[in-house]
């Protein structure tokens, strides 16, 4: 592969990364006050066909990012309501997750959109002049959608957030040690659920990313694993924002790179590059961060006594 | 993760009905949240604009009501019923096999790989060693997923998700490769001689004698799940593992153990659908199989006895849902949406039962 085709492939691999990136970010702050969510992939779901029916209606794309964040906290707080005020099962409500995406974007696609293409009002790439015409890091750096700005200040803000802030102790707090922190005064059901929402809104904008910014339009089930594979990110990151940012990264540029492969090597089957990046999460997995350590209270439920 | 919550649907709900009065908040809750669901349910088929209880009327009486329509319900719960027993056992020892698919179709690819090479035999026999292929190779399709946790420490929910993509991408390369149709005009294989096909149970269905190979499953996990020290070992891992641990339990041994049972059930289950329904391997033939046995496993609490009739609804569900996208406006995917419920309805209900 020559530059030009290295530089294309990161150029997108960004965009590639982001709807895994802003899973992944809501997904670490949910964890990290002991909500696990193994549902995202039903809400980036709802997110993505959100996204597409109403900026298609409204003729913004901003609206259509509103109602995927709407969505998403719907969803997120249903997921809350269940795991943190009555106390079920974490796992088997995520799962629920999933189907329930799955099958009301599904529902709303064929009552609302089939039958013919839509056009889908695109957000506009950021044209920084100059700057983005620049070779290699212009492309890279300086082109790419507003919201994958807002996803990499979000990975650093948040990991800020989480180690340097009050705000992020009381998460922390709530997810480790939730006897400590309610004796301390911290209402630990109300932290998880606002936790809960706020994975699901990151969850919905990561699902309105892939449907009307990496690719324009909804497919059912367009989703395809990436929401697990942002929960891989969240294992493989110990946690850590940043660490999600870069993990995304390397999906996304994996996940560029086999599509541009598809095209170089029309010998080898197809097939072999569409696995590649759910081959490098389980090889992810076998690397000694697989096994890091979660929030000590992952998954369970509170309650005072 | 806790199993503690699937587990305690074993213990008697006896008495539950005078403990009515005095509802914890968390029960009212539930039973709030319920009564949303059921109505947020009809809200959709409303927004569709049907009559929700013309929508019922018509998936209960094409599910379950017409000969047709029970016999399609049966057909479609033979695999269901296999795949749900394998995860019956995994979710009672607390691990999340959400991999059946990847298992179901990897077994089913090996065994039809070997169809071959066996067509030659007595009647029976190339059947049974198909099905032993099938589950072989669905069993480590599902050890992949158990190493990785065992040895690593990897989230098997991750893990068998990713395997699913995996194993769908693979058997589409073979389906249009190496053991595509001579013909090579669609994504599958050549048709398997007719002694490899299962029988037909009864005339007018096509209800095949994979049913029987479902009841002796029921009959065999119920034993090993219920009788056996075994099926306790893995309960127990479930309930509590730090006392599994001082039980002498190997627990990695455990895990990988159950992992390849529910990926061998799920192989089974596959072979059984190509054998006794398709007559070949292509591709999709076995579409989220793997996630609506998770709802049949948890609708009939993890109990083996319970499965085939769990297995029973959820195909009657599926064919009542076809039916009702055919003759009305509410499109297909309210099925998902139902099976969604269902589980949901699970975990509120196992909040009622909980002790106060």
């Amino acid at each position: 592969m020559d530059q030009v085709v290295v530089v294309a492939a990161i150029a997108s691999g960004i965009r590639f990364a982001m709807p895994i990136l802003f899973a992944a970010l809501g997904e670490t702050v949910s964890e990290k006050a002991g909500v696990l969510n193994v549902g995202i992939e039903g809400i980036m779901l709802i997110g993505a066909f959100l996204a597409v029916l109403i900026s298609v209606q409204t003729g913004s794309p901003w609206v259509g990012l509103l109602a995927a964040i709407a969505g998403g906290i719907a969803l997120g707080l249903l997921h809350g309501w269940m795991v943190v005020v009555l106390k079920v099962d974490q796992i088997v409500s995520g799962i629920a997750l999933v189907v329930l995406g799955a099958g009301l974007s599904g529902f709303g696609y064929r009552l609302a959109l089939d039958g013919g293409a839509v056009r889908v009002p695109g957000f506009r790439q950021l044209d920084l002049g100059l700057l983005s015409h620049l070779p290699v890091v212009g492309p890279v750096l300086f082109s790419q959608h507003f919201l994958a700005y807002v996803g990499i200040a979000l990975a650093f803000a948040l990991g800020f957030m989480l180690r340097r802030t009050g705000l992020g102790l009381t998460i922390r707090a709530v997810g480790e040690t939730p006897e400590a922190a309610a004796a301390a005064g911290i209402e630990i059901d109300r932290v998880r659920l606002c936790c809960a929402a706020f994975g699901g809104s990151l969850a919905g904008i990561g699902g309105a990313f892939l449907s009307t910014a990496q690719l324009a339009g909804f497919v059912e089930n367009m989703v395809s694993g990436r929401g697990f594979i942002a929960l891989a990110c969240v294992v493989f990151s110990r946690w850590r924002p940043v660490g999600a940012l870069f993990a995304a990264l390397a999906f996304g540029i994996a996940d560029a790179a086999q599509v541009r492969m598809q095209a170089l090597y029309p010998d080898i089957p197809y097939q072999a590059f569409i696995i590649l990046p759910f081959v490098i999460a389980l090889l992810a997995m076998t690397m000694p961060g697989g096994a890091a350590r979660g929030p000590a209270q992952l998954g369970r439920p509170f309650r005072r006594g | 993760m806790d199993g503690r919550a699937l587990n305690d649907s074993t213990q008697a709900s006896a008495g539950h009905t005078s403990t009515a009065r005095r509802l914890s908040p968390e029960a009212r809750a539930a039973i709030l949240t319920l009564v949303g669901g059921a109505l947020a349910l009809a809200g959709l088929i409303l927004l569709a604009g049907e009559s929700p209880a013309r929508v019922l009327t018509l998936m209960l009486r094409e599910g379950f009501l017409t000969l047709n329509g029970l016999g399609a319900a049966a057909t479609r719960a033979i695999p269901l019923c296999l795949i749900a027993l394998g995860l019956a056992a995994s979710f009672r020892a607390g691990i999340y096999n959400i991999g059946a698919d990847g298992q179901l179709a990897v077994g089913t690819a090996v065994a039809v790989a070997c169809a071959g090479s066996v067509a030659g035999l007595p009647f029976g026999t190339g059947i049974a060693l198909l099905l032993i292929a099938a589950m072989l190779g669905g069993a480590a399709w599902g050890a992949v997923a158990g190493l990785l946790k065992v040895r690593f420490g990897a989230n098997e929910i991750v893990t068998t998700i990713m395997l699913n993509y995996i194993a769908a991408n693979v058997i589409g390369w073979l389906v249009r490769g190496p053991i595509q149709e001579p013909m090579r005009m669609f994504p599958r294989t050549a048709r398997l001689p007719e002694i490899l096909r299962l029988p037909i149970l009864f005339e007018g269905t096509r209800i095949s004698a994979g049913l029987i190979v479902a009841l002796l499953a029921v009959v065999i996990l119920w034993f090993l799940l219920t009788r056996t020290r075994y099926g306790f070992s893995l309960a127990v891992m479930g309930l509590n593992s730090s006392a599994a641990r001082f039980s002498g339990l190997s627990r990695g041994r455990l895990t990988g153990g159950v992992l390849a049972l529910s990926g061998a059930m799920a192989g089974l289950a596959g072979i059984v659908e190509v054998l006794g329904l398709h007559g070949r391997l292509q591709e999709g033939f076995a579409p989220g199989f793997g996630i609506t046995a998770i709802t049949v496993a948890l609708l009939a609490r993890l109990n083996p006895l319970l499965i085939p009739v769990a297995a029973l609804g959820l195909g009657g569900l599926y064919v009542g849902s076809a039916a009702v996208a055919r003759d009305t406006a509410v499109p297909f995917p309210l099925v998902s949406i139902i099976e969604a419920a269902v589980i949901f309805g699970f975990l509120l209900i196992s909040v009622l039962r909980r002790k106060a």
